[in-house]
């Protein structure tokens, strides 16, 4: 199994995962990052993202109905898991907690 | 529900994607990119949501959605084992596939730098624009030699329409026609230097070479009087990065003469001439009036012609013996030699200069294409002696495979797929050797340059047609490797090889042995070649040329414009100097030339190389004195100029009897010098060896006429000696640059092709024997395999180990033998030819051919019997027991 580290741009991607529940799926994903963070995001990378979540755990997904603006394909509808929960709180804590311990000097300056 | 149509994304785009995007994900991926799609051609053209269509596309070729090859192909994964199959069987066997490996690296790193040595031979001036139009003419009399008239130039040009631009050069000759340096200075700065390769040339020299300028106008630079064009690493030498047109530079003392007119590329390495400055000869003109040189009388310049694209120039070459007469004024005698061809002007496509003249007053010395010749056949047989070593290798190899071959058959693998798989693992063993071969050539790229002082370089051999060229070689080994052992294996029916078949002969053995014999006929040819060629250099290295070579000393003194004779007293005086002479030429250098003829028979006319010397040069070069006296300036006569000199040969074809005070005449161009025989000296090879000794005539010049000094040094402390030699040299001349070298050093540098051609022959002719027996080694080892049982029974019943040896042996010895007989007249026949390209040969020795059949029947029966010794003495009862 590989590591259990969160990516910058996964925990953005498992971020948004939840943000779109319970209707997130690849391209609507992509939109969101877009539209909430600005940057270029290409739809690959946003599905490379979710496979490597997937293979972490983090995720689980499920194959919804084919609509008739995809042609007729499925799309792949994706959850967080229980481990992604975790994943997520503890960056959350660990941010939070170094971001405390900046003496207020530091912050001043800047 | 009404529903709207959908746009179609790209086809291609779509089918690429289910190409290579694993199953499972295809769908989500194809739908949300069709999704996408559908809203950018809302918004966008057509053309612009194709194009995002694609980008998204291709960002998915990343590896989790990319399939992996070969999950569900057959092919795909056959292959796969085969590679492991292939890898496996390496590793089992790592000396044998390091033998494999080795040998094939080596023969396509031979192959690899002699077609790179060769290709850079022939790529002589092709650099030029119109390299395939211009020519040179030389004139091909009994004595041909490169030069012509200079006014011949521009009559061509005028007279003929095919002649599009013509040219006339002259490197800078100081008297007695050797190349000259020039001292140039840089006042401003006093930068000096003694410049080496300068060339005089028309106006018209850029029309015909396409030497690239890079400061001032060439075209201009040539029509001014005393511009001079530098090339750019000379003008950095004087005037750094700047440029420096319009700049002076003083020639030979004489202040700020020059102005540099123009700045060319630096001659590129393989041009047959290279230039460091160039003079114009309108400058020259500007001086010499009615100067004979620049006549029709004097064949005395380096006349280039470029002609119209696509003339015949052998066509064009006929039509000058009917239209040179009128300007030549030669008597009818002359003419008629010209008109029937006895004597002729010859255009010299100027690519082929470097490899394929070499007569007289060649620019530099050129290149040889029999010596390419040898090389190229060396480095095929060396190709031969490796690719059939690998295919007998891998034949002999095959009975080991019996039972992988039949099992694979009884789960069914078709004859074809076993064929595959063989030519899978030659084709695996051949490319990784090319590929490796090419590290190889990297590594030994420089080392290789050195040993022969070569140039080539490896990356040349990036090219489309030399790449196939390996290619197919790499391929055809293969193939032919695989051919029979796939054949013979297929031939058995599979359930019979596991029901024990024992295959106690190895098949294809006397295709095998044939092919060994090829081997060792090429072997034998290059051993007995290789020992034919030292035996003919080392001849001509150590031939007595008439006078001794060693220890002298050759100090330049063409440029000192003061007394001689003070220089001389002062440089004899220096610490280890023996005798000391002062000449226009030295041996080993060029001559000019000249006809003489006796007083009483002026029809008898014979060319004869001069030099000028003084009372001292037969004690320096210790010359032998056939009749009459050496040259002494103390006599009028003598110092005059009147009082000559002659070797034997000139003697010999003016068919002069009891010579010595008879009247001889010297026809100095126009000047028609009359003097008399004072003394007669036996040949000494002034010339390479290449040469035989022509006619020579000494004096002692008039005015201006030497070029050296030479010292006869004692060989003990020879460092103190230069020293010594510079500090009185400076004494007398301080402002001169001391430039001295050793004459033996110089001679050496006739032979440097010859030097270079016994050392890759040497090296080349030690691969071929190593691979030949490398490969017998090979086979050998498989052989004896096959007869452990054999030999053991031939033990127990009661053999001894040297009969058992020569059992071994004798098949293999007779190969050899036959290949012996095949081989030597083969090398005879060529050999002789080769030789009969040189004037002084050392003849075919006998002993060359018996030192190369010993060596080999050694070499074949070592191999053997070491191979075979562990068998032969190991107990009899284990070989037997296991049964």
């Amino acid at each position: 199994m590989k590591g259990t580290q969160l990516g910058e741009f996964e925990e953005l991607v498992l971020l948004v995962v939840g943000v779109l529940f319970p209707e997130a799926y690849g391209l609507n994903i992509r939109e969101e990052i877009i539209n909430q963070t600005k940057r270029k995001v290409a739809i690959g990378a946003v599905h490379s993202a979710l496979s490597r979540l997937d293979e972490k755990g983090f995720l689980e997904s499920e194959l919804a109905e084919g609509t008739h603006e995809r042609g007729g394909r499925r799309k792949r509808l994706f959850k967080i898991t229980a481990s992604g929960k975790q994943a997520l709180e503890r960056n959350h804590e660990l941010r939070n907690s170094l971001f405390n311990q900046i003496p207020e000097m530091a912050l001043k300056i800047v | 529900m009404g529903l709207q149509p959908t746009y179609e994304p790209p086809k291609t785009a779509v089918k690429l994607l289910s190409l290579v995007c694993k199953k499972n994900l295809f769908e989500e991926i194809e739908g949300d990119l069709y999704e996408y799609y559908q809203g950018q051609r809302e918004e966008k053209s057509k053309r612009m949501a194709n194009l995002h269509y694609w980008f998204h596309m291709l960002n998915f070729i990343r590896p989790f959605a990319i399939k992996k090859l070969g999950q569900n192909s057959n092919t795909i994964i056959m292959y796969r084992s085969y590679f492991k199959f292939a890898w496996r069987g390496m590793l089992r066997q790592k000396l044998q596939t390091s033998f494999h490996l080795l040998g094939l690296i080596v023969a396509f790193c031979v192959c690899g730098f002699i077609y790179s040595h060769i290709k850079y031979e022939s790529s002589y001036d092709s650099f030029l624009d119109n390299a395939d139009d211009i020519y040179r003419v030389a004139w091909m009399n009994q004595n041909p030699q490169t030069r012509t008239p200079h006014p011949m130039a521009q009559a061509l040009v005028d007279d003929f329409p095919e002649v599009i631009d013509a040219v006339s050069i002259s490197p800078i000759y100081g008297s007695g026609l050797t190349k000259a340096t020039v001292l140039l200075k840089n006042e401003k700065s006093n930068i000096t230097f003694d410049e080496p390769n300068g060339y005089f040339v028309d106006s018209t020299f850029f029309d015909v070479f396409s030497f690239k300028p890079i400061h001032g106008n060439v075209k201009e630079a040539l029509q001014t009087t005393w511009g001079i064009i530098l090339t750019k690493s000379v003008a950095e030498k004087y005037f750094g990065e700047a440029n420096p047109v319009g700049e002076r530079l003083s020639f030979n003392g004489m202040e700020d003469m020059l102005e540099v007119a123009a700045v060319v590329e630096d001659t590129p390495k393989n041009s047959h001439f290279r230039f460091n400055f160039l003079i114009s000869y309108v400058s020259l003109k500007s001086l010499q009036f009615n100067d004979p040189w620049m006549s029709w009388d004097d064949f005395g310049h380096f006349n280039y012609l470029k002609l119209a694209p696509g003339t015949d120039a052998k066509a064009f070459e006929a039509k000058i013996p009917d239209w040179a007469p009128k300007y030549l004024g030669w008597d009818e005698e002359n003419v008629e030699a010209l008109k029937t061809g006895e004597n002729k002007f010859e255009l010299q496509p100027i690519q082929s200069i470097h490899l394929h003249s070499n007569i007289r007053w060649e620019l530099e010395a050129n290149g040889s294409y029999s010596y390419l010749l040898i090389y190229g056949i060396s480095a095929l047989f060396i190709l031969l002696i490796s690719i059939i070593n690998f295919v007998n290798l891998n034949t002999a190899k095959a009975a080991q495979r019996l039972k992988e071959v039949g099992v694979k058959k009884t789960l069914g693998a078709y004859k074809s797929q076993v064929f595959s798989q063989f030519i899978f693992e030659a084709l695996f063993t051949t490319f990784l050797a090319l590929a490796l071969s090419f590290v190889a050539m990297y590594m030994l790229e420089t080392p290789f340059n050195q040993l022969v002082n070569g140039n080539i370089s490896v990356a040349d051999l990036y090219q489309t047609d030399v790449i196939l060229v390996l290619l197919s070689i790499a391929i055809v080994t293969a193939f032919v490797s695989a051919i029979y052992p796939s054949l013979y294996l297929n031939s058995f029916e599979a359930g019979q090889i596991l029901k024990g078949l024992k295959t106690t002969k190895l098949g294809g053995s006397s295709v095998r042995n044939g092919l060994l014999a090829v081997q060792f006929v090429a072997a034998i040819l290059m051993i007995s070649g290789s020992i034919i060629i030292k035996n003919q250099i080392s001849f001509l290295k150590n031939k007595d040329l008439g006078f001794k070579q060693e220890n002298l000393l050759v100090v330049e003194v063409d440029d000192f414009q003061g007394d001689l004779e003070v220089m001389k007293t002062s440089i004899q005086k220096s610490a280890g100097v023996l005798d000391v002479s002062l000449v226009s030429n030295v041996p080993g250098g060029q001559f000019n030339q000249h006809p003489i003829y006796a007083a009483n028979n002026p029809s008898l006319r014979v060319d004869a190389a001069e030099m000028f010397i003084d009372n001292d040069l037969a004690t320096t070069l210790s010359l032998n004195i056939e009749a009459g006296r050496m040259l002494n300036k103390e006599f009028s006569a003598d110092s005059s100029g009147t009082a000559f000199v002659l070797n034997k040969t000139a003697i010999r074809e003016l068919s002069l009897e009891d010579p010595i005070g008879k009247q001889l005449n010297w026809v100095n161009n126009e000047q028609l010098v009359k003097g008399t025989i004072v003394g007669v000296v036996k040949d000494f090879n002034y010339n390479s060896l290449h040469v035989p000794v022509r006619p020579m005539i000494m004096m002692v010049p008039t005015s201006f006429g030497y070029n050296y000094l030479v010292a006869k040094v004692s060989p003990a402390n020879l460092k103190e000696t230069i020293l010594s030699v510079e500090s009185n040299f400076k004494e007398v001349y301080p402002e001169g640059g001391f430039s001295y070298r050793f004459l033996d050093d110089q001679i050496e540098r006739l032979y440097l092709e010859e030097t270079r051609t016994l050392k890759l022959t040497t090296l080349l002719s030690a691969i071929s024997i190593f691979l030949a027996c490398g490969g017998l080694l090979g086979i050998i080892s498989i052989v004896i395999k096959q007869r452990v049982k054999e030999i053991s029974i031939r033990k127990i019943m009661g053999a001894s180990a040297s009969q058992i040896l020569w059992l071994m042996n004798f098949k293999y010895l007779l190969i050899a033998g036959v290949s012996l007989l095949i081989a030597v007249p083969v090398s005879v026949y060529f050999m002789k030819d080769w030789l009969s390209n040189f004037t002084y040969q050392t003849g075919i020795d006998p002993l060359a051919y018996v030192l190369t059949a010993i060596a080999v029947l050694f070499l074949i029966g070592f191999t053997i019997t070491l191979i075979s010794m562990k068998t032969v003495k190991s107990n009899p009862v284990n070989a037997l027991r296991s049964e």
